[in-house]
C-alpha cells in the first residue's frame, strides 16, 4: 500500500482527441507530477494545441528537469522521456516499435523509479506501450488501459467517461492491493 | 515486503555490483551515467546475450575482456545520420559562422563524435563557408572502437532524406560531392577526413586539453546524471575562450549547472550559447 507518486499517460497518434479530453479531466489539484508521450512527428508543436482545455500547466521539459506535481511534460519530438526518482531523463536511443518517443521506456522507467506509487494509463490502439503496462504491474505499481469494449486479458481497463473517478480513488484514498 | 518490492531491490543490488565490478576491473566508472538509460541499454544488452540477470552478466564480463567490450559497444549510442538536425546546423551557419568570420583562428572541438557523422556534416559547412583554412577542428569521443569508425570516414550511405536534410541545413552543393559510394557505404572526401583531428577524451573523467572557440557538445551529456553533468559543464566552461560559442542540443540546458551566468543564450539558434563571463 502506498500514496500516488507519479501518472504516467500513454497515446498513439490516432488518440490525440481522447488524450485531449483525457488532459482536460485532470483535477486542477492534481497532487502528482504527469509525464505524457505521445506518438508524434517531428515538426509538431503540440504542447500548445493538447493542452488546450487542460487545467495543468503543460510544456515539453528540459533534460534533467525537475519533476513538479501538478504539472504535465510532454516528450518531445525526436527524443524518449523517461523519469528518475525526481527528474526527467530525455533520450537519443532509436525509435521503438517504430516510435521516437516511445511509450514502453517511459513507462519502463517509472515502474523502476516510482515502483507501487506509479499509476500508468495507455490509450490502446499501438503496439507501443503494452510492455510498459506490464512492466507497472510487476513493479506493485497500477496500470490500466483506457478503452471502452472488448476484454484485454489480465489488464485493468477504464473507460474515458471512468478515468477521472478512477484517479480521484487513486489520488485521495490509500488503496488497498489484492495481489501479494 | 512483496515479491516486486523484493525483486526490484534484487536486481538493483545486483546492478551496483556489476558497476562497481566494472569500474574496479577496468576502470570504467558507469555509476554516475543517467540510470534509467544505463538500467534500459543493460537490460536490452542482457536480452541480446540471452542472459537472465545482471549477476550473470556480471561473471561474464569480470572473466572475459571480449565481454567487456560487447558491454562497452551495447551502451554507446548508435550512429547519428549526416545532418540529423538541419535546424542545428542552419542556425549554426546563420547566427555563428558570421562571427566567426572575424576571427584569424578558429579551434572548434566536437565532444561525443561518436562514430562521426555530425563531425564531417560540421566539417562540409564550415568549408562550404570558407573558414576550413583557418580552422582546427578535433572531435573526440570516449569510445576508442567508436573513434576508428569515425577516423576512417566510412560512414552509411546516406540516402535521399539525408540529402533533404543537407539542404534544409543550407547545403550549397550536393551532398554526393563530399563522398564517394562504396556499395552501402560512402567513403567521406579525403580533404575532410585528413582535416579533422580525432582524439580519444572522456568527457567524465578527462581535463580540457585546449581553448576553443567553438565547442559543439549535443545530445551528450544525456548519458550523464546530474551530477557528472554539472562537472562536464565544468570541462566546458574551461575549454571555451571567451566570447566563444557553446552549442548544446535542442533540449539541453545550461540553465541548472553552476555555469548558467557566464553564458548568454543566441535567441532562436536552439541553445548555442555564447560564454560572455
Amino acid at each position: 500500500m502506498s500514496l500516488l507518486g507519479l501518472l504516467v499517460v500513454g497515446a498513439p497518434r490516432g488518440a490525440s482527441e481522447e488524450l485531449e479530453a483525457l488532459l482536460a479531466s485532470l483535477p486542477s489539484s492534481l497532487p502528482v507530477p504527469v509525464v505524457l508521450v505521445f506518438h508524434r512527428g517531428v515538426q509538431e508543436a503540440l504542447a500548445g494545441s493538447l493542452g488546450r482545455r487542460c487545467p495543468l500547466p503543460i510544456a515539453e521539459p528540459d533534460d534533467k528537469e525537475e519533476l513538479v506535481a501538478g504539472r504535465v511534460y510532454l516528450a518531445p519530438a525526436g527524443y524518449h522521456l523517461l523519469v528518475d526518482r525526481d527528474s526527467v531523463c530525455l533520450s537519443r536511443e532509436p525509435a521503438e516499435h517504430g516510435q521516437r518517443p516511445a511509450i514502453d521506456p517511459l513507462f519502463e522507467s517509472a515502474a523502476d523509479a516510482y515502483g507501487p506509487s506509479a499509476v500508468g494509463l495507455l490509450f490502446s490502439g499501438h503496439e507501443d506501450g503494452w510492455a510498459g503496462v506490464a512492466a507497472l504491474s510487476a513493479r506493485g505499481g497500477r496500470a490500466a488501459v483506457i478503452c471502452e469494449g472488448g476484454a484485454v486479458e489480465g489488464v485493468e481497463r477504464v473507460p474515458l467517461s471512468e478515468v477521472k473517478p478512477w484517479l480521484a480513488r487513486l489520488s485521495y484514498a490509500p488503496r488497498m492491493k489484492v495481489q501479494a | 515486503m512483496s515479491v516486486a518490492t523484493n525483486s526490484a531491490e534484487l536486481e538493483s543490488l545486483e546492478l551496483e555490483l556489476l558497476l562497481e565490478g566494472v569500474r574496479r576491473q577496468y576502470g570504467f566508472d558507469l555509476r554516475n551515467h543517467s540510470r534509467p538509460l544505463l538500467v534500459r541499454r543493460l537490460r536490452r544488452h542482457l536480452r541480446e546475450e540471452r542472459l537472465d540477470t545482471f549477476s550473470a552478466l556480471q561473471g561474464r564480463v569480470l572473466h572475459d575482456p571480449e565481454a567487456m567490450d560487447g558491454l562497452l559497444r551495447a551502451l554507446a549510442c548508435p550512429p547519428d545520420a549526416l545532418f540529423s538536425d538541419p535546424a542545428f546546423f542552419q542556425a549554426f551557419r546563420a547566427r555563428v559562422v558570421p562571427l566567426l568570420r572575424t576571427y584569424p583562428s578558429i579551434r572548434v572541438w566536437h565532444v561525443g563524435c561518436g562514430s562521426g557523422e555530425n563531425t564531417y556534416a560540421l566539417a562540409i559547412l564550415l568549408m562550404e563557408e570558407g573558414l576550413w583554412p583557418r580552422c582546427r577542428l578535433y572531435a573526440s569521443d570516449a569510445s576508442e572502437g567508436l573513434l576508428s569508425d569515425a577516423r576512417s570516414g566510412v560512414l552509411a550511405l546516406p540516402g535521399e532524406e539525408d540529402a533533404r536534410n543537407y539542404q534544409e541545413a543550407g547545403g550549397r552543393r550536393a551532398l554526393t560531392d563530399y563522398y564517394t559510394r562504396d556499395g552501402n557505404w560512402a567513403v567521406m572526401h579525403p580533404v575532410l577526413r585528413e582535416g579533422i583531428f580525432f582524439t580519444q577524451h572522456n568527457l567524465a573523467t578527462d581535463a580540457s586539453f585546449n581553448e576553443f572557440q567553438v565547442v559543439v557538445c549535443r545530445d551528450t551529456l544525456l548519458a550523464y546524471n546530474r551530477s557528472l553533468a554539472s562537472r562536464a559543464h565544468e570541462r566546458l566552461y574551461e575549454s571555451l575562450a571567451r566570447f566563444g560559442f557553446l552549442c548544446l542540443g535542442r533540449k539541453e540546458t545550461v540553465a541548472r549547472t553552476p555555469y548558467a551566468a557566464a553564458y548568454e543564450e543566441l535567441e532562436n539558434t536552439g541553445r548555442v550559447y555564447r560564454r560572455t563571463a
